[in-house]
């Protein structure tokens, strides 16, 4: 037994520092993608990774060594306080592992995270109609979530700096760096400390299936081709149309009809001898034909999430005769520089096979968009 | 009421079969309503050439949205939608319907004279692409 105070002990075995910087390098590559639909790839495997690290993590603070078990930190709220008021007064005694306040962050985040990774899966299966609970919960509910998601994805980040704040407080208070030993797993020793063992079989595996799943995940990247890109996210196949593809796909992309509401479709195809300078001359069989399938299969339908998206931005009385002028895809495409507007390989914002992989099939997925080398 | 004649003609001609039968139909029927036999280089020269579009402002030409080498892609000009080759010989789903040429040759003079093309010019072009 090791009683010595000056000799330095393990304290945190590999896989549980393994686990705290996997953790924090999954949190601040999903809170770092979040606001750009082009890396929703890269967000949700970060979630993926993120949830999975808690699981394990909630396992080994069952199973694990010493310091790592939730009994040794889970300690009640007398012990929390009176440690509290200690650091106030400069008296707080000094804890092996983590101290009864620290153990509290450490329950708070475990729960948040927990809760993120759930609404997160629930916006993806919900709005976007992928992952494992696609197809069970509705459009509305995703997007009633997301807020959610987000909210308790700040409150995280609130929980993270009160988490590194008191870490360097008690670095400073205890005279002892406590970033080190989440790095190195040493801690100086204590009366009663007592090293555990390092477990490094079990961190290296957790390395390696990291890795092995982010290489399974993102490996269609590096073999795609130009002909041939890699789309993570594949969206539903939606109604087609030949007579549709053939009229209303030779001048540019045959947009499907998910992308504007029903009466704007109408009223398109009632203006069709002057369809933006150009006279469609389609005879009336044609006409019905193309009504009726546009109609069926308008935004209304809510068959993809931007068309849910679309009808919903769209003023009840108004009835928009181009995609671009809704305020969705004004919105969407805001923070794209005028440049790529104005570069010949694009040269109109109708052009939306130009950035969007999938616009043939009308799905618009996430991390489906490429702004062209415009350079 | 022109139109409809004129497309059930086309119909019972698509059903003559081979895509030169296709061609050579249309030919057949613009000669009967031209004055000369049909010449691919007057059509090469009339491919290129540039005329102002009066709402835009803008010159434009057959060439503008096909290029000037038939064998290559082209682009929309105003849409930047992609156009595949022109010429049959790499693009052997040209030419093959009637209906789509005629629709094409109504639109795009129109586009790009500001009238419809005549018998003759729409035999000319005919024989400039088959060849190419
Ligand atoms: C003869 C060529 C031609 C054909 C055929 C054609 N369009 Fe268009 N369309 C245009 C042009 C030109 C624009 C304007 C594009 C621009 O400004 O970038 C346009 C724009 C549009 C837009 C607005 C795009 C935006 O900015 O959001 C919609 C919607 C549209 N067309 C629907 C149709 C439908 C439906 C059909 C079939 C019934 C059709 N088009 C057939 C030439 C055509
Ligand atoms: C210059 C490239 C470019 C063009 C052209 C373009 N987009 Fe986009 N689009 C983007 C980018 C980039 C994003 C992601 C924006 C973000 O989230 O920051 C996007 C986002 C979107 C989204 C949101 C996707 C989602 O799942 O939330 C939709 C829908 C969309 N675009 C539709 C269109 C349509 C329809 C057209 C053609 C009328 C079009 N775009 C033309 C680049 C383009
Ligand atoms: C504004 C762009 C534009 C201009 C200018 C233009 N075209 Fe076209 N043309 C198109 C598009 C778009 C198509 C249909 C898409 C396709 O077939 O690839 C087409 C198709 C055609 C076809 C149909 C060929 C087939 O059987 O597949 C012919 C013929 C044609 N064009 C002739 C002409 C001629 C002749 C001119 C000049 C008087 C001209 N075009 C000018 C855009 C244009």
């Amino acid at each position: 037994m090791t009683t010595n105070t000056d000799t330095r002990i393990l304290v945190w075995d590999f896989p549980t520092r393994i686990f705290h910087w996997l953790l924090v390098a999954s949190f601040a590559a999903a809170w770092l993608t979040h606001e750009d639909n082009r890396f929703l790839d890269i967000h949700v495997f970060a979630g993926y990774l993120f949830l999975s690290l808690l699981l394990f993590r909630l396992a080994w603070g069952v199973v694990g060594s010493r310091y790592a078990r939730f009994q040794t930190f889970a300690h009640r709220w007398p012990t929390v306080w009176a440690y509290t008021k200690g650091l106030l007064t400069g008296e707080a005694s000094r804890y092996l592992g983590h101290n009864p306040a620290g153990g509290w962050a450490i329950f708070v985040m475990l729960a948040l995270g927990l809760l993120i990774s759930l609404t997160g899966l629930t916006v993806l299966g919900g709005e976007e109609g992928h992952g494992p609970l696609a197809g069970l919960v509705s459009f509305d509910l995703g997007e009633g979530t997301h807020e959610l998601h987000e909210v308790l994805s700040s409150l995280m980040l609130g929980v993270i700096a009160i988490h590194i704040l008191a870490v360097f407080v008690e670095s400073f208070l205890h005279r002892e760096n406590l970033v080190r030993p989440m790095i190195t797993g040493y801690m100086k020793g204590r009366g009663d400390g007592e090293p555990v063992a390092k477990h490094g079989l079990l961190g290296i595996g957790i390395v390696a299936l990291s890795i092995v799943a982010a290489s399974t995940y993102f490996w269609g990247y590096m073999i795609e081709t130009q002909d041939d890109p890699y789309r993570i996210f594949k969206g539903p196949t939606l109604p087609d149309n030949a007579l549709w593809r053939q009229e209303c796909g030779d001048c540019h992309l045959a947009f499907h009809p998910s992308l504007l509401p029903a009466r704007s479709w109408v009223k398109l195809l009632e203006t069709q001898s002057d369809h933006f300078g150009e006279d469609l001359g389609l005879d009336q069989t044609a006409l019905d034909e193309l009504r009726q399938f546009h109609t069926t299969n308008a935004a209304e339908s809510r068959l993809t999430e931007p068309a849910n998206k679309i009808i919903r931005s769209v003023p009840a009385g108004e009835a928009p005769l181009a995609i671009t002028q809704t305020q969705y895809w004004k919105n969407k495409h805001r923070d794209i520089d005028e440049t790529y507007w104005k570069n010949p390989r694009i040269k109109s914002r109708s052009n939306c096979a130009a950035c969007h992989l999938d616009a043939k099939a009308g799905t618009f997925e996430d991390a489906a968009m490429r702004l062209p080398d415009i350079k | 009421m022109k139109r409809k004649s004129l497309l059930l003609v086309i119909a019972l001609l698509a059903t003559s079969g081979a895509n030169a039968g296709v061609v050579d139909d249309l030919l057949r029927q613009y000669q009967a309503q031209a004055s000369q036999p049909f010449d691919a280089e007057r059509a090469k020269a009339l491919w290129t050439a540039k005329h102002r579009d009066p709402e835009t402002g803008k010159d434009i030409s057959c060439s503008t949205c096909h290029t000037a080498d038939l064998r290559k892609a082209g682009e929309h000009n105003t849409t930047g939608k992609p156009i595949e080759p022109m010429a049959p010989s790499i693009n052997p789903q040209r030419l093959t319907d009637a209906a789509k040429i005629e629709k094409w040759f109504k639109r795009n003079c129109k586009g790009t004279f500001n009238r419809e093309c005549t018998p003759q010019e729409k035999g000319d072009f005919l024989t400039y692409f088959r060849n190419q």
